[in-house]
């Protein structure tokens, strides 16, 4: 039995942490272009979507137990 | 075997790998690094307390905000105030014609204050330029024109600004022309 977090993720959670990462690449220039222009009614939806993709990302990578292996 | 490999059972191969779950942990904190960012920016940009709410549709403008007397300013002057927000920075412009602008000072370019020439807006770092009538580029590198805000000129001789800012290009409802 190997210790938790030594499991190896799989490759399917590592493809949707890539993606989530994406996302919030794209979310954050978005706002940031919006606030330089001015805007400001999208922060608080984006900052609630951009936890929620969070949230998502940091349980896949250090809650969820993989398939046992190397590291 | 030397000695010391069984007192220090290290394999330098295998500790410079970083394994699939390191890297996912490291691409979840990135990820929750752009979540505080923008709760910054959320932070940072909110209204200040007791600003007025967004602009009414429709009939009269109980959100309008007071920016000068109509006297104050005599054409072809400029005035400089905030609004909505202490850090957004705005323009007020008489025109030798009579006419009343009001843009945000931020240059689409790279977020300069542009400053009022008597003829044109002017963005000093990039040498660009804005016409004053609807804020289009007409020099150097800005590509989009300045935020445009709604003007009101009351019974009571003051200029007021309406609305929310605008994004860059559009023209609020309400702007005298």
């Amino acid at each position: 039995m190997s210790a938790p977090g030594k499991s190896q993720l799989t490759g399917a959670a590592m493809a949707v942490i890539l993606l989530i990462v994406l996302v919030q690449v794209y979310l954050f220039e978005t706002v940031l272009g919006a606030v330089l222009d001015g805007q400001r009614r999208a922060l608080p939806g984006a900052f609630f979507v951009s936890l929620a993709l969070s949230a998502v990302a940091l349980v896949l990578a250090f809650a969820v137990q993989g398939r046992n292996g190397r590291g | 075997m030397p000695g010391w490999k069984s007192l220090f059972p290290v394999d330098l191969a295998e500790e410079g790998r970083l394994s699939r779950r390191e890297f996912a942990r490291f691409l979840a904190v990135v990820s929750a690094g752009f979540t505080v960012g923008i709760g910054l920016l959320w932070e940072r940009k909110r209204p200040l307390a007791g600003a007025p709410a967004a602009a009414a549709p429709q009939g009269p403008r109980p959100d309008a905000v007071k920016i000068c007397r109509v006297s104050d300013l005599a054409p072809g002057n400029s005035f400089l105030f905030t609004y909505r927000d202490d850090r957004d920075r705005c323009i007020l412009i008489h025109t030798q014609q009579g006419e009343w602008r009001a843009y945000r000072q931020t240059c689409t370019h790279l977020g300069c204050a542009v400053r009022w020439d008597g003829r044109k807006l002017e963005c000093p770092c990039h040498n660009g330029a804005f016409e004053v009538e609807q804020g289009f580029p007409v020099q150097g590198p800005p590509t989009r024109p300045l935020s445009r805000l709604a003007l009101e000129l009351d019974p009571d001789g003051w200029v007021r600004v309406t609305g929310d800012l605008p994004k860059p290009g559009t023209l609020q409802e309400g702007a005298p022309s």
